[in-house]
């Protein structure tokens, strides 16, 4: 015979044990536990069999696993923290004797660094499972590189924070990952493809956060603490296979001056070191401008060689403006052409052969210019990733611009958020360069155009983002519409509109209905055979009838054809009674748990249409009450 | 060892004898006093003890010279010690010289002759090293603790350790005592001395220990507990040394060894070797390429990676469509809703330009809620069902195949004032027996709905059943109406059959009269008797009356006995009434629970009986339990046999429908549970089709397909067919009794709302 199993020495009752046993058996405080579950992404566990695994008790506790736990004991940020403690005590120590001088050679020399790297070589043994978990790091670092500093929250983070995501975007900008971003209420989503791992990552509106008071911070900053060494390894693994130096050059200067992503250089990783940096970038851009200029000038020469009243006029409108911003702003040296006009490349000719665009390179061949109302960082960020190099923008929004003349000849698009001011002429002469003027030849549209030729994968007509004009729906370019749920981008179908009407009258007739139907059948079935009887002259009369209500119905009105479709609906819930009534009593022979099961599949499906059905009704209503708002 | 001691017992033997007389040492024996009397005895007392102060000097001796010792030396059958008589003296002597006589042989043992003329040896006592206790050297009394009283009337007070009588010391005359009473004598502590039976006498010494004693002192005479501490060792410094070395050179010279190891850094910190304070350098780059050698962990079941956040949806923009956002309704419920109950954390808005939407005021909250989750979260594995629900429905023959059975009410019978409570169709499948509340027993024709007669059998009670005689030659109906049970010959047959039934009714009472009432014997459960005449004349020729309310009728197939069941009757509750001869049993001699139901086996003599839990069957020839059905219903309602006699389906009042099938096991074969509420009734269609309804209080009626195979191994085939809807529920009652038609698919139901229905 098989020796007898001692109870509680496998299974549930091995493999788990509750927080406050790991806590007795690795002799740390709650709090180092939680700091080192964090760091380790040690995470509770829920018991198949609870019972067993809390010998017998059912309370709410929390589970580990057994394994996770012993492998804790061996772990060297453990003895980091143990070491921590006693320095924290020597310090003490000093501070209380007043031996300020050894309290700081101790705090400068003695105290325990806590490194992670090897956790991060644990938990994510290849690169590609670091990658699959940047969601949250990214999402967090961005939300603390947009935090005040207090004193909870050091300088240091914040900067350090604010360094990875803009390595991170510049990384994403290079690499050209970029492939969706959605304008949500919460913040702006951004998911990027590296590696085939889609990242996904939220970056809050650029505003002052408002901290709440029951956040626990110290186990964001552990958090935080985590993803800052963890982004660092990502990024220095990114860098290099990119050929990149790894950390960029950071221009504190150009930080300060709000260069934002400028005040980065990448380096190529080589002998030479050749500095890649922006500002080769802008004159390698200024010749390729140059050169597009001249094509266009030829271009220019045929047409106004066709139509020459007008180029004057144009060129008079372009020249104008020109000389002023030469004036006014004195940093920036407009291109200086060699011929006497200088064209703007015809974005309407770009737009009409946009079908065979690369979608990472959408924006290449423009030249935009934000206003200063926009928001900058996410428009340079989500440009220059689809392959626009020539972003101007206000002086007020920072250093580092290609141009911060508003009327540089060479901006194809502006970026517009403003409302339009009435009763200015929109191109008037002397108006172009005050706010809310426009400058002809260029596209105004507003900031949801990028994102949503972006989320297109092509460059979409502008007409609709033309400033103060109410903005197509924005859309999520994450939902993936399954048969059945509802998709506001297919028109709704015509033909279901009157019947749902219909149905709300019908709704409330149902249940009278129902009851009074009982009292009839009671009536008319107590006598089978003249049913039957009666059954075979109304396929004679039916005709006859109908003729007589269209009769009656032209004299009235629309009557006959309500009560025509109520008649229908009646015999059709007939049918679909009886196969409910089928499927009630195909209940009757299933298990209890097959029973349950389906019940809830069958709520779950139900809900999912309802709200679908919800949104189809709601969407009727607004084009009903529009076609009549327009008639 | 052993020897020397021995030789220097012997020396303190002579010693002894030696010493004998002297009385040098008498002041300090410590025990002298208590054998003050006995000079002879004392002298060894006070040798001895002098023996113990010179032990101190020489320990050897000491350890030789104890007394027990030489007593057993010399006494070794007994010891003759103070408190001997002296009337013993002599032997003592004897023994003495015998011994004395005896030689010490190499061993050290003496030899002596006994009695019989034999050897024997007298080995030396065993030399422990210590000097043994004397604390019990006196306890020659071997009586042990108990009252000298006792001895009061015997001439001695106990027995030595040979088992000699201590003899009481002679009592002095009155004089004596008068002179004790003059005259204190020295010692004198008016105790009585166990061991001997005399006065127990202290000398003065002793009383000084006493008295040191309970005055808490050191009893030892010349201890000072107050000396002068002398300081052998103090912190003091002597003015002569112990010592007079002079202070070594190393106290007060710097040491070079230190001076050379101090220059040593000295030079470092001057060449730039060492960098007082210089902060530590950072073993390993910041970052480096920690994925160099990348080796994929293995998949394992315990590790879970943390589940990313869904991507947003349409409602999460900052422009939906407009059909997105939510109307006033949704946004009250929204608000009014906790944190924790809400759907989504947040509610549509839409803005017109970029430039109007504000900050999210939740995003940290957002953030660490996230955060919470990623390290306190249980994650659990969950396989998630993506089939179509439809799949998991059992695949049952479609009903239309099964066809016939009931769907539509095709008559109404109106007519009852009150309740419908029971009904039954007569064998030839014409008429309709109802009877209900307001006590009137009611035959419809079945086809054209018409009431043909009725009979109200009381006022104020129900009637709670009716059933047909199951013969087709006469019509006989029988019903129950609280205490009665009442045959009924409806006058709507043809005359002979009529004249035929009203015989066998009326043929009984001869022979009941015949039977001799047996006064030993307990009275039959049921009387028969003639109702009143106004009852006769209506078509009630008989009654029985049995003592408690019948609930249920069930005939026996051939028309003889009719059983009834009237819970309340605890061992009487199931009685059986035989038709031929007018005479009631109850087969039962105890109640095994309040049984609910009787009904007899459709062709052996098998009774089934209901309790509320159980269902039994009785051999009827046998007189037997055979079986006892366990269906797991709490309280069973109704049950019916399926014309096969194998399969009996139970209803029960916790809404549960039960198919036993009694060849398989004593538990039911199928559970199903429907109904919203009680079941009142279960019937078999007995005609043949495989048919069987439950009805409910709910209001409706299920009719099912239940197919019994005549292959054993086959499970009987359930089907649900129909669910009939039209009696309505009043006071929580719905359907009370159903039944079908012997041959057709007909189903009858009686209504609490007064009706009884036919189904087609």
């Amino acid at each position: 015979m098989a020796r007898i199993k001692k109870k509680g020495t496998s299974g549930n009752a091995k493999n788990f044990i509750t927080r406050t046993q790991a806590v007795r058996k690795l002799q740390i405080s709650l709090p180092d536990f939680r700091r080192l579950c964090i760091f380790k992404g040690i995470y509770p566990r829920e018991p198949r069999n609870k019972k067993k695994a809390n010998k017998g008790s059912t309370a709410a506790t929390t589970f580990y696993y057994t394994k996770d736990i012993q492998y804790l004991l061996h772990e060297p940020v453990l003895t980091k923290f143990r070491e921590h403690k006693t320095f924290a005590k020597k310090l003490q120590k000093a501070l209380g004797r007043g031996d300020y001088g050894d309290a700081k050679r101790l705090e400068q020399f003695h105290k325990p660094v806590v490194t992670l790297d090897h956790i991060v070589k644990e938990r994510y043994p290849t690169f590609t499972d670091a990658l699959r978990d940047l969601d949250d790091a990214l999402s967090l670092l961005f939300l603390f590189a947009n935090l005040p500093t207090n004193h909870n929250l050091p300088t240091a983070t914040v900067a350090n924070c604010e360094r990875l995501c803009n390595e991170w975007q510049h990384y994403v900008i290079r690499a050209k990952a970029l492939r969706k971003s959605f304008l949500s209420i919460k913040g702006i989503y951004y998911q990027a493809e590296i590696q085939g791992q889609d990242i996904l990552w939220l970056v809050p509106y650029k505003f002052a956060q408002n901290v709440p008071a029951d956040v626990d911070f110290r186990i964001m900053h552990t958090f935080v603490e985590f993803y800052t060494t963890l982004l660092g390894f990502v990024m220095f693994k990114l860098y290099t296979n990119e050929g990149l130096v790894y950390p960029p050059k950071f221009d504190k200067e150009a930080d300060g001056k709000g260069a934002g992503l400028r005040a980065f250089k990448l380096e190529n990783k080589g002998i030479g070191m050749v500095v890649e940096g922006i500002e080769t970038e802008m004159s390698k851009n200024r010749k390729e401008i140059r050169e597009a200029a001249k094509q266009t000038k030829l271009l220019q020469d045929k047409i106004s060689a066709i139509t020459e009243g007008e180029d004057e006029e144009v060129t008079a409108a372009l020249e104008k403006p020109e000389s002023e911003a030469v004036d006014g702003f004195d940093s920036f040296k407009p291109i200086k052409s060699d011929s006497a006009v200088d064209v703007l490349p015809q974005p309407q000719i770009s737009s009409n052969t946009n079908g065979d665009v690369d979608p990472s390179n959408l924006f290449a061949p423009y030249t935009f210019y934000l206003s200063r109302e926009t928001p900058r960082e996410p428009l340079e960020f989500l440009l220059r990733s689809f392959g626009c190099k020539r972003i101007g923008w206000d002086a007020v929004l920072g250093d580092g611009s290609f141009t911060d003349n508003e009327l540089d000849p060479s901006i194809t698009h502006q970026i517009v958020d403003r409302p339009p001011v009435v009763g200015l002429p929109p191109a008037a002469v002397d108006t172009v360069a005050r706010p809310g003027g426009r400058v002809p030849g260029r596209i105004y549209i507003q900031p949801q155009y990028v994102w949503d030729c972006i989320n297109a994968a092509r460059l979409i007509p502008t007409a609709e983002y033309a400033p103060g004009a109410l903005l197509p729906p924005h859309l999520s370019p994450w939902v993936k519409v399954s048969t059945g749920e509802y998709d506001p981008t297919a028109p709704v179908a015509a033909g279901e509109e009157e019947e749902e009407v219909e149905s709300e009258d019908e709704d409330d007739h149902g249940m009278t209905e129902d009851l009074g139907e009982e009292d009839e059948s009671m009536e008319v079935e107590a006598d089978v055979s003249e049913e039957e009887e009666e059954e075979s002259e109304d396929e004679e009369e039916a005709a006859r009838r109908q003729h007589q209500k269209e009769l009656e119905a032209e004299a009235t009105g629309v009557k006959l054809a309500a009560e025509e479709k109520k008649k229908q609906k009646k015999k059709k819930s007939k049918a679909e009674r009886e196969a409910e009534e089928q499927k009630e009593m195909q209940k009757i022979m299933m298990t209890k748990k097959k029973r349950k099961l389906y019940e809830k599949m069958i709520y779950s499906n139900k809900k999912k249409e309802d709200e679908a059905e919800n949104l189809r009704q709601k969407r009727r209503k607004l084009e009903k009450s529009k076609k009549a708002a327009a008639a | 060892m052993a020897k020397s001691n021995i030789k220097k017992r012997k020396a303190s033997s002579r010693e002894e004898v030696v010493h004998s007389d002297s009385e040098d040492d008498f002041q300090t024996g410590l025990l002298n006093g208590a054998i003050n009397n006995e000079d002879e005895e004392s002298d060894e007392e006070n040798h001895s003890s002098s023996e113990d102060e010179e032990a101190d000097e020489f320990p050897e001796v000491a350890a030789a010279s104890d007394e027990e010792e030489i007593d057993s030396d010399e006494v070794p059958s007994s010891s003759e010690e103070a408190g001997e008589k002296s009337g013993d003296d002599d032997e003592e002597e004897d023994e003495k010289d015998e011994e004395e006589d005896a030689e010490v042989d190499e061993y050290g043992r003496k030899t002596v002759l006994d009695s019989a003329g034999n050897l024997r040896y007298i080995y030396p006592e065993v030399d422990t090293g210590y000097a043994s206790d004397d604390s019990d050297r006196e306890e020659m009394n071997t009586i042990g603790n108990i009252d000298l009283s006792l001895y009061d009337e015997y001439p001695h007070v106990g027995y030595d350790i040979n088992g000699k009588k201590i003899m009481r010391p002679a009592k002095g005359k009155a004089l004596d005592a008068l002179l004790d009473t003059i005259e204190v004598p020295k010692g004198w502590t008016g105790m009585l001395d166990k061991n001997t039976g005399g006065d127990l006498q202290l000398t003065r010494e002793e009383l000084e220990i006493l008295r040191k004693i309970q005055m808490d002192e050191v009893p030892v005479d010349g201890y000072d507990p107050y000396t002068p501490t002398i300081e052998w060792f103090t912190s003091k410094t002597e003015i002569m040394p112990l010592s007079a070395a002079p202070e070594p050179k190393r106290r007060f010279v710097p040491s070079k060894h230190e001076a050379k190891r101090v220059m040593k850094i000295v030079r470092a910190i001057r060449e730039g070797r060492i960098v007082p304070n210089k902060p530590k350098e950072p073993e390993k780059p910041a970052f480096y390429d920690i994925w160099a050698n990348e080796v994929p962990r293995e998949d394992h079941i315990m590790h879970i990676p943390a589940p990313k956040l869904p991507p947003p949806t349409h409602d999460e923009s900052y422009n939906p469509p407009e059909e997105y956002l939510p109307t006033e309704e949704e946004k009250k419920e929204w608000e009014e809703n906790d944190s924790e109950d809400r759907a989504k954390d947040y509610l549509p808005r839409k803005y017109n330009a970029l430039r109007l939407v504000p900050g999210y005021d939740k995003f940290i909250n957002e953030r660490f809620e996230r955060c919470l989750d990623l390290y306190l979260a249980p994650r659990v594995r969950r396989n998630k069902l993506n089939i179509d629900p439809e799949s998991l429905l059992p695949k049952l023959p479609s009903p239309q195949d099964l066809r016939p059975f009931p769907t539509t009410t095709a008559t109404i019978y109106k007519g009852h004032q009150g309740r419908v409570r029971t009904l039954n169709v007569d064998p030839t499948g014409v008429w309709l027996a109802t009877g209900g509340d307001d006590g009137t027993v009611r035959v419809w024709e079945i086809l054209t709905g018409r009431e043909v007669w009725k009979v109200k059998l009381s006022e104020d009670e129900t009637v709670n059943c009716v059933k047909w005689r199951p013969t087709k030659e006469s019509a006989i109906l029988a019903a129950a109406v609280g205490d009665d049970l009442y045959f009924l010959v409806p006058p709507i047959f043809d005359p002979e059959t009529e004249i035929e039934s009203k015989r066998l009714l009326d043929h009984g009472f001869g022979t009941a009269a015949n039977v001799q009432q047996d006064p030993t014997k307990k009275t039959p459960p049921g009387k028969w008797s003639k109702p009143m005449d106004k009852l006769v004349e209506q078509g009630v020729p008989v009654m029985v009356t049995v003592k408690m309310t019948i609930k249920h009728i069930a005939w026996h197939r051939r028309g003889d006995y009719v059983a009834t069941t009237s819970p309340e009757g605890q061992n009487r509750a199931v009685a059986i009434h035989m038709l031929s001869k007018h005479t009631s049993q109850s087969p039962f001699r105890k109640s095994k629970g309040i049984i609910q139901r009787a009904e007899f086996h459709p062709f052996r003599p098998i009774l089934f009986v209901a309790t509320q839990r159980y269902v039994r069957s009785y051999d009827l020839a046998k007189q037997e339990l055979i079986r006892t059905l366990q269906p797991g219903a709490r309280w069973i309602s109704s049950f019916d046999v399926h014309s096969g006699g194998d399969n009996i389906i139970v209803g029960s009042y916790d809404k549960r429908l039960l198919w036993h099938d009694l060849e398989l096991s004593t538990k039911p074969y199928r559970t199903l549970r429907y109904h919203e509420k009680a079941i009142r009734a279960v019937k078999y269609h007995q005609g043949g089709l495989p048919l069987f309804v439950s009805a409910s209080d709910d209001g409706t009626i299920q009719v099912f397909h239940g197919k019994v195979f005549a292959d054993m191994m086959e499970n009987p085939l359930i089907v649900p067919l129909k669910i009939l809807k039209g009696h309505k529920v009043t006071q929580a009652l719905g359907v009370l009794d159903v039944d079908w038609h012997p041959r057709e698919c007909w189903l009858f139901s009686a209504g609490a709302d007064g009706t009884a229905r036919l189904w087609n």
